[in-house]
């Protein structure tokens, strides 16, 4: 039997493997799980009764969740890609100051209501920045373009974004584009074919796990979005506010669709990087 | 002269930090009717709330305290081999990294009411175990990548070192891999915290009617501009500690092989899967 003591690595592999396994199994568990009462909630509305597609059928045929799909997908994509540049932007000028890289990452350990109430006193109506400017010239809070749920999603995405380019970011991708200068490169043909591929993967993870937040976070849409469109977690909690047992099934639905959307978006932007 | 990238990484700084630097103010403003720059009254009704037993908000803190702490406990008791493993595993490592990111995939409203439907079912809805294990599923990805990226080469080395001197297994942990894996540890518990701290929707999917320190806050933000501001500040304590005990801390990692305590690790695993072994 393998023991630990007296062991190098390579004489205990099975004691690591084995007291690994709860970790995992735990977070394997609690997602089929997750995933499982989402659809057993859907299709099991009423105790005691069979399996019924109705939830499905009214969600489907319902236009305010087609609405509050596109929205959704709308201010996924939008956040996220002007996350991206902005990360790799203000990343170039952190690079190798501590202080300012760590007060930057503060949003990152922020939770996004805090964020998005920050955004209500500063940019809702009658605000501070109402204060300062006299009236801003925009509608950030509760604009129907979702202007204001993109913004909170960039003040607290982008700082994340840049702390996995500058995690991969270190001196010798410094050499590789100061060779590139010398041989006469600029500074675009430096950034996409230098910095931009190295960038690549890192910056997929950071993209996916945002869009993957932003299709079903709700917080943020609670505190600073539109009453109409709403997003596909904000339609789902209003279908259980409303809508008893019946409600609480497409409520169930429609948040497997939006598990279902993040996951399909992680696969097919994993899939992209490693065909280069 | 002024340097452009410096100044614009102080400006991107003040955007991100510039707005926290008025909830004091808002916070004792009894009156700020607008659009007056400055208030006309100032008063503690807000600080008063955070204190008072009957506003609920003492009880929703300790409420949010119990549950980051027993969250966070568990997900380093578990997460602790885990991440060891994590650190030398070759052939199952992308399947455990994959894993390990379920839980950005599958909302905290979703995951929550998905398991509200078996937590029913157990009697265990609405019950601290049920607001435990909902946080768990978001806190314990974040403990085990931290922890992986403080099993650095040089633990390795010190552990296998004490080991071929004759060193048992409990001593080794107790005096090389303990002592070496400190500030790795308080960073994975402090950011397991502010996780947990932090978690909205799956509260009130699982937590029945349980009030959160989340779940206070919002109904406030817009109606009442000055218990929110309140509210909000006690919310920041965890994450700013987190900010600067991870400053303190990450000196120390520094020296190790990866400076960023778990999202470098784990970036350049996900950069260059196949290369890593």
């Amino acid at each position: 039997m393998a023991t630990w003591r007296g062991r190098g690595r390579a004489g205990r592999p099975w004691a690591q493997h084995v007291a690994a396994v709860p970790a995992f199994a735990l977070l394997g568990l609690l997602g089929i799980g997750a995933v499982a009462g989402l659809l057993r909630a859907s299709l099991f509305p009423e105790p005691g009764m069979g399996a019924t597609l109705t939830a499905w059928r009214r969600v489907l045929a319902d236009d305010r969740f087609h609405d509050a799909l596109l929205f959704t997908l709308a201010i996924a994509l939008v956040s996220t890609l002007a996350a991206l540049p902005i990360a790799v932007l203000v990343a170039r000028m952190l690079r190798h100051r501590r202080l300012a890289q760590a007060l930057f990452s503060l949003p990152v350990l922020l939770p996004h209501l805090l964020v998005g109430a920050l955004a209500v006193a500063w940019l809702g109506p009658g605000g501070l920045a109402d204060r300062l400017l006299g009236t801003l010239p925009i509608q950030f809070v509760r604009s129907p373009t979702g202007l204001g749920i993109v913004l909170v999603y960039l003040v607290k995405e982008v700082p994340f974004l840049a702390l996995l380019v500058l995690a991969v970011w270190d001196d010798e991708l410094d050499r590789l584009e100061e060779a590139a200068a010398a041989a006469g490169a600029s500074p675009r043909q430096r950034l996409w074919h230098v910095i931009v591929p190295v960038l690549a993967r890192p910056l997929t993870v950071g993209a996916v796990a945002v869009a993957a937040f932003v299709i079903g976070s709700f917080e943020v849409p609670l505190l600073v979005g539109p009453s109409a469109p709403s997003t596909l977690a904000v339609h789902a909690l209003d279908a259980t506010r409303i809508g008893g047992l019946a409600g609480r099934a497409e409520a169930a639905a429609v948040l497997l669709v939006a598990t279902v959307l993040a996951t399909l978006i992680a696969a097919a932007a994993m899939r992209w990087p490693r065909r280069d | 002269m002024i340097d452009a990238r410096r100044l614009g990484g102080w400006i991107a700084v003040a955007v991100v930090v510039g707005p926290l630097l008025v909830l004091p103010l808002v916070a004792v403003a009894d009156a700020w009717r607008a659009p007056a720059l400055l208030p006309q009254q100032f008063g503690l009704r807000g600080l008063e709330i955070l204190f008072d037993p009957r506003s609920g908000v003492p009880a929703a803190v300790g409420l949010s305290t119990v549950v980051a702490v027993l969250a966070t406990g568990v997900a380093l008791l578990v997460g602790w081999p885990a991440a060891r493993w994590l650190v030398t595993a070759r052939r199952l490592r992308a399947a455990a990294l994959a894993l390990l990111f379920v839980p950005l995939l599958v909302p905290p409203y979703a995951a929550g009411f998905g398991l509200t439907t078996w937590l029913l079912r157990l009697g265990a809805s609405g019950s601290l175990i049920g607001l435990v294990v909902g946080h768990l599923f978001y806190v314990l990805p974040y403990v085990v990548l931290v922890l992986a990226a403080g099993f650095s080469r040089r633990v390795d080395q010190l552990d296998e070192a004490a080991a071929t001197l004759g060193a048992g297994q409990w001593t080794r942990l107790r005096l090389i891999t303990m002592p070496a894996m400190a500030p790795a540890l308080a960073v994975a518990a402090l950011l397991g915290f502010v996780i947990s701290w932090g978690q909205y929707g799956t509260s009130l999917a699982v937590g029945g009617g349980r009030l959160t320190l989340p779940l206070v806050l919002l109904p406030f933000v817009g109606p009442d501009p000055q218990v929110a501001a309140a509210l909000t500040l006690a919310f920041l304590v965890p994450p700013v500690a987190a900010l600067v005990l991870m400053v303190h801390f990450l000196p120390a990692s520094a020296r190790a092989d990866d400076p960023a305590a778990g999202m470098g690790l784990t970036t350049r695993w996900l950069s260059t899967p196949e290369e890593q072994s």
